[in-house]
């Protein structure tokens, strides 16, 4: 039998704070961190919210760094404050990162400096390809072991988080660093925006006038060691990451499929290889980008799977308080998810209206709602390709 | 066996597509390997962002003047980046060669197929067309169609609507690694039963824009060349070596297991071993490794006895100067019974999955050519390239497939004749 995988350290940075401590307080409160953005000319676009990092005090060695690249190693630096740092800088250890924009913004002025001056600081831009986050943390936290950058869109972190969970129960490694980190630039804000998929107003998930999704950056990581490796160290566990599952719909490039076959599909292959039931979940952070075609397929999907009881799952999108960090949304809601089973809360969906009653789900509104005594969490993500992918964790036993 | 359970079934090959500057097929790659001349055409320097004594040349696919129609319609294509429409290409023909596909589509169980796929760089084209109108218009005349298809998954999103493949869709960007990562991916979602088939490789596009980065950061070889000698020739392990020449492709392999590609009479094509991961943290964030002794022990540690069996090196030594030292240390380190060595890339370049490619060849009995440009091994490095009129054919029946990454991540395959 497989040793269980757990969650031994949580590190966030997000638009509601600069660690996950700031992040899990004023989700539970239901807090948004929209806000015009300031890190470039909002009067060059549609719209001008964003879940923008405001954070300026950052450790250091991180400083100088892209910013996705700083808001990967800050989180890490978080997760793994409670290990001895010789335990991260071995071949037992790797790195599982994901990211879909990598230094995205700082290519962007590279680029206005070589149209402009046919010159531009090469220091500004070694993390400018996808693997720039992944490749911070390893070089800063001296991993010896694997490292491996998923770009999957939206579901990049989830995807890592699945590997890492595959090296650890493999044997390959027996502690891994894994999440995502990406940050705002303009393509990203100007493509969704061409798509008409950013709400001009705060984003509002699963509400009957949802308009679009707010973007924002930041960076969630997992410590995950084997339960013998963490027995060993005397650490204590957050919870238990079970399994993941993907899946792709292989209909669209943008659009999900809106029956919500494919994301289920990913849904069941996670309760599949966690030898779970559909009505062992107790609740989902669900992907809940606010796009009504996005939470209109997502909806349908846990229907598929969980039948009559959808209507009585408890269901949030944290992406209504941190927004959508892309490449990185799987972090930062695995981090909430395991903080859920931690402290048997799940935080609201942001905002005053009443779920859209069309989605039949049970949206948890108007401040966290207690969780019982064990759990089971799905968090989902949905991206661009048809890409589905989803990870479950689960209480201690 | 329960098809969803996991299985201790070898991992075989049963299809190639490929295309690169070489033209469009393993038969085309063979014949560029076996000429051993570096591919290569004057790389569009019209925006400006090279610098006067820049690298002129890249390894295009358009310089080999492909015909896509068969895999790919026009009317197809044109809604693609280049990157996806290699991308799609080379699935396709990976599919038809494995006997899996009728017009273009599986003929398999789309759920239980899956599709990995490494780039390094993603569709570059399309995201600097989308940054440009973003740039210098503004964010309001950012087009939705340039959008759509300039994430790094567009390629393997688009492999699996055109071939209706269902199963987990991956894309891994770990520079000059992600290849044999996606393979490794591919052997893990195979052996866990998350499919029954898996599309996997690695496909780049080569923009000027990319290629001037890439200069910038001197990893392309220049024309700073000694008098009579071509300076930008891609030089794996060779005296005069000053760069790799970038590149670009695709190349995706039909994965299954054993067991399965038995039972329906497939022919296989090779037999995928363990994939070996590791970072050396001593490399900088652009750079290279200084501690290949370190994952030499490592990949003894892994693999045991089995380095001893390896009879051929496919390296992915490039003619970088560093890159290429620390590989021939590696090698050195690694397997002091030192086998046959080839390296691809003085041919393919770099990126572009023709290394991947390359080994398959090998592998089934293909010729590799000395490159010409390789004919001053570097001492100091003390790697001789096998040369078949000098060393006889290559007969491998285990090779090794290295990659090393800017930055520090390794992987290092190996494949076995079936």
């Amino acid at each position: 039998m497989r040793d269980a995988v757990l969650v031994t350290g949580l590190g966030a940075v997000s638009s509601l704070g600069p660690d996950a401590g700031a992040l899990w307080q004023r989700a539970l409160r239901g807090e948004r961190g929209a806000a015009a953005l300031d890190l470039f000319d909002p009067a060059r676009h549609r719209t001008d919210l964003a879940a923008q990092v405001t954070a300026s005090d950052w450790p250091a060695p991180f400083r100088r760094m892209a910013r996705a690249d700083r808001f990967g190693c800050t989180a890490t630096a978080e997760a793994t404050a409670g290990i001895d740092p010789a335990l991260l800088r071995t071949r037992r250890c790797g790195v599982f990162f994901g990211s879909s924009t990598g230094a995205l913004f700082e290519g962007e002025r590279f680029l206005q400096q070589l149209l402009q001056q046919h010159e531009g600081d090469l220091h500004t831009i070694v993390g400018l390809q996808n693997d720039g986050p992944g490749n911070a943390v390893a070089h800063a936290f001296g991993v010896g072991g694997p490292v491996m950058t998923f770009s999957t869109a939206c579901t990049s972190a989830n995807v890592a988080i699945g590997a890492a969970l595959d090296a650890l129960q493999s044997g390959e490694v027996d502690v891994a660093l894994a999440g995502g980190a990406d940050e705002l630039c303009e393509i990203t804000y100007a493509g969704f925006n061409s798509l008409r998929a950013i709400d001009k107003a705060p984003t509002r998930p699963f509400r009957r006038d949802r308009q679009g999704l707010l973007l924002g950056e930041g960076s969630g990581v997992l410590l995950l060691e084997t339960a013998a490796h963490a027995a060993a160290r005397g650490a204590a566990a957050i919870a238990e990451l079970v399994s993941a599952g993907r899946s792709c719909d292989a209909q669209h490039v943008s659009a999900p499929d809106p029956t919500g076959a494919g994301a289920a599909a990913a849904i069941r292959t996670a309760l599949r290889e966690a030898g779970l039931a559909a009505d062992d979940v107790t609740f989902v952070n669900a992907h809940g980008t606010g796009t009504p075609h996005n939470d209109t397929a997502e909806a349908a999907a846990l229907r598929v799977v969980f039948g009559e009881r959808t209507a009585r799952l408890p269901v949030t999108s944290t992406k209504s308080m941190v927004g959508h960090l892309l490449g990185a949304a799987g972090g930062v809601e695995a981090v909430l998810t395991a903080l859920s089973i931690r402290d048997r809360l799940l935080p609201p969906t942001a905002g005053e209206q009443p779920a859209d009653p069309e989605l039949g789900l049970d949206v948890v509104l108007h401040g966290a709602r207690a969780l019982p005594e064990h759990n089971v969490g799905l968090s989902t993500n949905l991206a661009f390709g048809g890409n589905n992918a989803v990870i479950l964790l689960r209480s201690l036993r | 066996m329960n098809q969803h359970s996991p299985s201790h079934d070898a991992i075989v090959v049963t299809g190639l597509g490929c295309l690169g500057a070489y033209g469009i097929g393993g038969d085309a790659l063979a014949a560029a390997l076996l000429r051993g001349e570096a591919l290569g055409a004057p790389v569009d320097r019209r925006a400006g962002y090279h610098r006067r004594n820049s690298s002129t040349t890249v390894a295009t696919v358009a310089a080999s003047a492909p015909d896509f129609v068969p895999w790919l319609s026009e009317d197809a294509g044109r809604r693609m980046s280049d990157l996806s429409q290699f991308a799609v290409v080379a699935a396709r023909m990976a599919l038809q060669h494995a006997g899996l596909a009728a017009d273009g589509q599986l003929t398999g169980d789309r759920e239980r197929t899956a599709v990995t796929i490494a780039t390094a760089f993603g569709p570059g084209g399309f995201t600097e067309q989308l940054a440009l109108q973003v740039l210098q218009k503004g964010g309001r005349f950012a087009s939705p169609f340039l959008f759509t298809d300039c994430v790094a998954n567009a390629a393997a999103g688009q492999i699996a609507i055109a071939v209706g493949a269902r199963g987990p869709n991956n894309t891994i960007c770990q520079r000059e690694a992600g290849p044999l990562l996606a393979l490794h991916q591919a052997v893990e979602d195979l052996r866990r039963g998350r499919a029954d088939v898996c599309l996997c490789g690695a496909v780049d596009e080569m923009k000027p824009l990319s290629h001037a980065i890439l200069d910038r950061f001197r990893a392309v070889a220049r024309p700073h060349a000694e008098p009579g000698d071509d300076g930008e020739l891609p030089r794996p392990f060779d005296l005069r070596r000053r760069g790799y020449r970038a590149g670009e492709g695709a190349a995706v392999l039909v994965l299954e297991r054993e067991a399965t590609a038995r039972a329906r009479g497939a022919t296989i094509l090779a037999r995928v071993g363990p994939t070996v991961r590791a970072h050396d943290h001593s490399a900088g964030r652009m750079g290279t490794g200084q501690q290949p002794e370190a994952l030499a022990e490592h990949l003894r540690e892994r693999l045991g006895d089995r380095l001893d069996r390896v009879d051929l090196v496919v390296s992915g030594a490039s003619g970088a100067r560093a890159a290429d030292a620390y590989e021939a240390a590696l090698l050195h380190a690694a397997l002091p019974h030192h086998p046959w060595i080839v390296a691809p890339k003085a041919v393919t370049g770099e990126f572009g999955g023709g290394t991947l490619a390359a080994a398959l060849l090998a592998l089934g009995g293909a010729g590799i050519a000395a490159p010409r440009a390789c004919d001053r091994p570097d001492p100091a490095l003390g790697v001789t390239l096998h040369d078949p009129q000098r060393d006889g054919p290559l007969r491998a029946t285990c090779a090794m497939l290295t990659a090393h990454a800017a930055g520090g991540a390794s992987a290092i395959t190996l494949l076995e004749r079936p």
